[in-house]
């Protein structure tokens, strides 16, 4: 035991005295800082409102000079950051002014129900023909209740009659907590691909420096397998505190200037419980892939050959991440795919998060899959120790799998 | 002290590395353990120090199982290794405190050592700011400073300007006073000679030749007469097919060990002897006749 905390203490200071450990953490609260206090700044700064940019216009070309006048008022009114112009029938003209940018898009009619856009790029987020398609339908549909003898009065009535409508919230709102739910998915996926490589390299460093000759002559293998994950996920918690702390602390200095933002505010807000999940699954998480990283680093020679060695372990790892991440996006995790996901150990820190997070999970499903991944870490810790003690004196080429099973087997 | 090891297998897959290794060091003597590469000394060591266990076999310290939280080793490894970048003293610190020392106790020792081997001077220095034979004796430190019974040295003098090997050789000595256990494992033979009063030859596994080293060199017959003179060529025609001129020395075979004290007398009658002596093997001669075989 004694021997385990002065494996923690050595390779915890390894940590804190690694200069790009040190650089990394202040830079990101430098960072954090800057974007907490830019609106603060920009007030100090004092700059103004952009001005609505007055090159952007729509040209509109009808050949039916009746409809051309009513559309010409709705289309101003649904665009109102556009300058909305008439412009002469003259195909060829309309689209050398779009494709030199003179106007950005422009409409021709046929009639009130049919239409041609033009438009030189068009943007993925380009919603345009559906206001169009609105603001046309509107315009028919008074001047067909018009022709059929109703007052325009009534038609306003009964176009824009308002529905009124509640919200009773049984489960989670996805909206609030998809922000820290996204965070905490980023960090943890992070935090895990960085630290494993540090515990990976760290030993494969001891390998081949030969410093491993005397540490395992000198301390038991479970000991240091142990310990060095224990310190990386201290130190890593470290460093998200004082990321996390610091951007807390301007966003409370910097408060009043960020003033509604709804994202910033939810995700200052995050429920205290959410929070335990949060650290519970994330240290869980973090063992479990560290021991794995501890094990195959100690089964290489060259450092070289880490990032090739580990390359099955990020893989996994990314894979559980996509899967998360695309049903988080989706807006349903609580597929099949994802309820598997949060049992098995290698997913679940992220999968059972996101359903708690987003979803309302029953308490023994949170139960059997905390148990399951702690049961799994001590299973993981452990056999990886063993791979360690044998891989760790074996130098040359890289083992095969196969022949690593083997050899646990003998020991 | 005693450290016996007996009958020790290993097994590595199909490939069977130790065969029954026995072998008895005492507490005050250097015991030497030698063989080619790949005789399977490094196994033994590292089965000898709980790094993976034997298949079969016993290891018994003062007679009984060794256990293994109170009898402490010193190690040095052949293949050489610390942290590069690292503090020398916090790394010296750091290997004392694993093998069971109070940090402040480890600081001490480290500090004597460090005194001791004459490298007080680059006590806060990284390790690879230093020279290779500098490095090892940082090495020899974690090997020394946590004050273990049992100290394995494996080529403890490659890579020693001669200075720095005399004071390693006062180092070992200084320890063999002390009455631990002292294991060379080494190619030079004559450091082995100089220390070891007992030795093992290993071979492909199995212990070819054990013993006292004087008792092994005794065993071989004592026919023979090793002559410097400044008259070797005529002390060569009085003794026609009997002599043999080696070098800068003459070597007499006798048809039975009883003639020699006959022989000596004759010598010292009739030529102008410097030194006359009965032919012992040097170490290398019996390692090359034991260890040289199924080459």
């Amino acid at each position: 035991m004694r021997q385990f905390r002065k494996i923690v203490r050595f390779e915890l200071k390894n940590y804190m005295t690694n200069k790009v450990f040190v650089g990394i953490t202040l830079f990101a609260v430098i960072a954090i800082a800057v974007v907490m206090f830019f609106p603060r700044l920009t007030e100090a700064i004092g700059s103004d409102t952009p001005a609505t940019d007055s090159t952007r216009s729509v040209m509109l070309v009808s050949a039916d000079e009746s409809i051309a006048m009513p559309i010409e008022a709705s289309f101003a009114a649904a665009f109102p950051d556009y300058d909305v112009r008439l412009a002469a029938n003259d195909r060829a003209e309309i689209e050398a002014q779009i494709v030199a940018g003179e106007a950005e898009c422009a409409f021709c009619f046929d009639s009130l129900t049919s239409y041609t856009y033009f438009v030189n790029n068009l943007s993925m987020y380009d919603a345009n023909t559906a206001i169009a398609d609105e603001v046309l339908r509107t315009l028919y549909q008074t001047q067909e209740m018009t022709a059929h003898g109703m007052s325009a009065a009534t038609i306003q009535t009964v176009l824009s009659a308002p529905v009124a409508h509640e919200t009773v919230m049984l489960g989670k709102d996805q909206m609030q907590n998809f922000f820290y739910t996204y965070i905490m998915i980023f960090a943890l996926y992070m935090v895990i691909l960085l630290y494993g490589q540090m515990v990976a390299s760290n030993v494969a460093t001891e390998k081949s420096s030969r410093a491993m000759e005397l540490l395992v002559t000198s301390a038991d293998p479970v000991s240091m397998m142990f310990g060095k994950v224990i310190a990386s996920c201290l130190a890593g918690l470290v460093q998200l505190v004082v990321i996390f702390g610091s951007s807390l602390l301007c966003f409370h200095a910097n408060r009043a200037y960020w003033g509604e933002d709804g994202m910033m505010a939810s995700f200052f807000n995050i429920p205290l419980d959410l929070v335990g999940y949060m650290l519970l699954f994330f240290v869980l998480g973090f063992f479990i892939y560290a021991f794995l990283y501890g094990a195959v680093g100690s089964t290489v020679s060259k450092l070289e050959d880490i990032n090739t060695a580990v390359m099955p372990i990020t893989m996994l790892f990314i894979a559980g991440f996509f899967v998360v991440i695309f049903s988080m996006a989706s807006g349903s995790v609580d597929t099949t795919l994802v309820k598997v996901c949060s049992f098995i150990p290698f997913t679940a820190p992220m999968a059972m998060f996101t359903r708690i997070a987003m979803s309302t999970v029953p308490a023994w499903e949170i139960a059997l899959s905390v148990l399951i991944l702690a049961g799994s870490v001590v299973g993981v810790g452990v056999l990886a120790a063993k791979i360690y003690r044998i891989g760790v004196l074996l130098y040359g080429t890289r083992p095969k799998p196969g022949a690593i099973l083997k050899a646990l087997r003998r020991a | 002290m005693k450290l016996e090891l007996s009958a020790i297998e290993k097994s590595f897959g199909a490939k069977h590395v130790l065969k029954g290794i026995s072998l008895c060091a005492e507490g005050g003597k250097a015991f030497g353990l030698l063989g080619r590469n790949g005789a399977g000394k490094t196994t033994t060591i590292r089965i000898l120090m709980n790094v993976f266990p034997a298949d079969a076999g016993e290891i018994r310290f003062d007679g009984k199982p060794i256990d293994y939280r109170t009898v402490h080793f010193g190690y040095l490894p052949e293949e050489r290794g610390l942290y590069p970048k690292k503090k020398i003293i916090d790394q010296l610190v750091y290997f004392a405190e694993l093998k069971g020392m109070r940090r402040a106790e480890a600081i001490r020792a480290a500090d004597y050592w460090l005194d001791r081997l004459e490298m007080s001077e680059y006590r806060n220095k990284r390790l690879d700011t230093l020279s290779k034979g500098n490095q090892q004796k940082i090495q020899l430190v974690t090997a020394l400073a946590h004050d273990p019974e049992i100290i394995i040295l494996d080529e403890p003098f490659s890579g020693l300007d001669p200075v720095n090997a005399l004071l390693l050789k006062d180092v070992v000595r200084g320890e063999i006073a002390k009455g631990k256990i002292v294991l060379f494992s080494s190619h030079q033979m004559n450091y082995i000679e100089e220390f070891c009063d007992s030795i093992a030859i290993l071979n492909d596994g199995q212990v070819v030749l054990s013993g006292e080293l004087g008792e092994i060199k005794r065993s071989y017959p004592r026919n023979r007469l090793v002559v410097r003179s400044p008259q070797l060529p005529a002390i060569a025609e009085a003794f026609g097919n009997r002599a043999e001129i080696r070098g800068s020395e003459l070597l007499l075979t006798l048809d039975a060990p009883e003639q020699k004290q006959e022989t000596i007398g004759r010598l010292n009658a009739a030529f102008d002897i410097d030194e006359v002596k009965v032919f012992e093997p040097s170490l290398n001669d019996i390692f090359v006749e034991y260890a040289g075989e199924r080459v």
